[in-house]
């Protein structure tokens, strides 16, 4: 991503999220956010196949006087 | 009853003892718990203004605490034999501020946490420790939100090294390395994220465990990440790792991510050696990454072990990238409605990195967890033809409080994020690891600090790094003497 298109993606991302970034804090965000763009640039260089599933998994929730 | 018993002060100095000395010393009743705890107390009221690893010492509760142990001691009768049983008999303890503490807020490096209501209870880890026998002490100051490895915490100060006070102690359970270098107590909780358990320790110069992803209950800690997150010891010696990690095992349904396995002791199985394990050093990024003392440390690691066999974990590089994106994206999450709210309360080294988490487009951080599992199982057939790997915990030892920047064999990195790079490729996917602490030899140059080695094993094998540990321990190429304060 360039300069400009972080900067862009950034404001709309925030707005989306209504999420106010004080122009002091402004320059540190742009800079964390062009460094997470570099490290996804490497995650994004792999070519995953649809089997390659997520390491975010979820088990369902037993309650605590299932009948059998 | 005798003189100990009675009253009478055992003379001996108890600030460097280990937990298994203090429980035994207790047991055999040449020392009352008052009397070890009290002085836990005033070594921390001795040393603390400089150290600056205790953020609430919580002297009335512990001194109630071992009023209540003393007298139980000195009744007759099967309660007083089991309270003898117990394995960590009036050990002081500490824990990283993360950990709910009955009738305080639970800070968590922050001072946002202390508009939260009293924890009504504490961490499940806390109760078991304390199950055990030990007495909780006090917490411990840490990274805000658990984001850093440093613990250069802005609102209550750096926790500075008490080997060099110059010197960062390592994040972002900072405090748990400092309280045990400094003689404070003999056994503390850290959390581990990408690094923060192994940091700490190396950087400290003590032990750690980080245990397997799943393994110890997070119940009663404040989260950073919930796809990485883990609790763990820190202490002086490998037996007393294994003393608090066997007294806080166990399923617990409350932590989603706690995986269904009974207890696995490691204490019977400490002396096992290293006998037929297939141990090889990491090469690669880990290499590649290490400062001059950090690779001569596993040098002394290797030799001590027998081997010369490297390999090189492919996808190491891709791993740390993935682990990045994933915590940067679920702490900013969380941490979003304050982010609205009170950005300005936040820590300044963090906030911003926050912020900018929150933001990472979903596709990544998608990405990132499948570029996880997909590592995850590539490391896993390599651990089918390796038991035990070995690599630096730091690149270099402690770097100077408020260092932005280091370099590591030629490039110049900033200090904060880098000093976990070696650390994060393995905390991605779940791995168990001691972290052991290796002095530099009389004829190294440098300044005397210590780094650490992580020993790291495949999931839910943590009998294969104590016991990797434990040899390295027993032939003096890690130890962890105290600072002199």
């Amino acid at each position: 991503m360039t300069p400009e298109e972080i900067e862009a993606y950034v404001d709309a991302a925030a707005a989306a999220l209504a999420l106010p970034i004080a122009p002091e804090h402004r320059p540190g965000v742009l800079a964390y956010f062009a460094l997470a763009a570099g490290y996804a640039d490497l995650v994004n260089m792999q070519t995953l196949r649809p089997e390659d599933e997520s390491a975010a998994g979820f088990l369902p929730v037993t309650p605590r006087s299932s009948a059998t | 009853m005798n003189a100990i018993a009675g009253g009478a002060k055992s003379g001996r100095d108890w600030h460097g003892a280990s937990a298994s000395g203090v429980a035994r010393a207790v047991r055999e009743g040449e020392a009352r718990v008052g009397e070890i705890v009290g002085a836990s107390l005033a070594r921390i009221a001795g040393t603390d203004s400089t150290v600056n690893a205790f953020t609430d010492v919580l002297a009335e509760r512990a001194m109630a605490r071992a009023r209540s142990l003393d007298a139980a001691l000195g009744a007759e009768g099967e309660a007083a034999t089991a309270l003898r049983a117990l394995p960590l008999l009036g050990v002081p303890f500490a824990v990283k501020n993360l950990f709910d503490i009955a009738g305080i807020p639970t800070r968590a490096g922050s001072i946002i946490g202390l508009s939260n209501a009293p924890a009504r209870a504490d961490a499940l880890l806390v109760q078991r420790l304390e199950a055990a026998g030990a007495v909780l002490v006090g917490a411990l100051n840490m990274d805000e939100y658990a984001y850093g490895f440093t613990t250069e915490n802005t609102h209550y100060g750096p926790v500075r090294n008490p080997h060099d006070t110059t010197r960062i102690a390592g994040g972002s359970s900072g405090g748990s390395g400092a309280a045990l270098a400094a003689g404070q107590v003999p056994l503390t909780l850290g959390s581990d994220t990408n690094g923060s358990i192994r940091v700490p320790a190396s950087l400290c110069g003590v032990f750690g465990l980080k245990p397997t992803y799943g393994r110890l209950p997070r119940t009663g800690s404040y989260p950073f990440v919930h796809s990485l997150d883990v609790l763990g010891p820190l202490a002086r010696s490998v037996t007393d790792l294994a003393l608090a990690y066997d007294a806080m095992q166990g399923h617990d349904p409350h932590d989603a991510a706690c995986a269904s396995r009974p207890a696995e002791p490691l204490m019977p199985q400490l002396s096992g050696g290293v006998r037929g394990l297939r141990i090889a050093v990491l090469d690669g990024w880990f290499s590649d990454n290490a400062g001059p003392q950090a690779r001569a440390a596993v040098s002394r690691v290797a030799r001590a072990l027998g081997t010369e066999r490297r390999l090189t974990l492919q996808g190491a590089v891709r791993a740390r990238a993935a682990a990045f994106l994933i915590g940067n994206s679920e702490g900013g999450a969380l941490h979003l409605p304050d982010l609205r709210a009170r950005a300005a309360d936040f820590e300044p080294l963090s906030r911003d990195r926050f912020i900018a988490g929150a933001l990472l487009p979903a596709a990544w951080v998608n990405q990132a967890q499948r570029a996880r599992l997909r590592f995850a199982r590539e490391v896993a057939q390599v651990l089918e033809g390796v038991d035990v790997l070995i690599a630096p915990a730091t690149p270099h030892p402690a770097t100077p409080i408020g260092s932005e920047t280091m370099e590591i064999n030629g490039a110049r990195l900033p200090t904060r994020p880098n000093t976990g790079l070696l650390t994060q490729p393995i905390s991605c996917i779940g791995l168990p690891v001691c972290a052991v602490p290796v002095w530099p030899e009389p004829d190294e140059s440098g300044a005397a600090l210590p780094v650490g080695v992580q020993v790291i094993a495949a999931p839910w094998r943590e009998d294969l790094v104590m016991r990797v540990a434990a040899v390295l321990e027993a032939g003096g190429v890690a130890s962890a003497p105290l600072a002199r304060l």
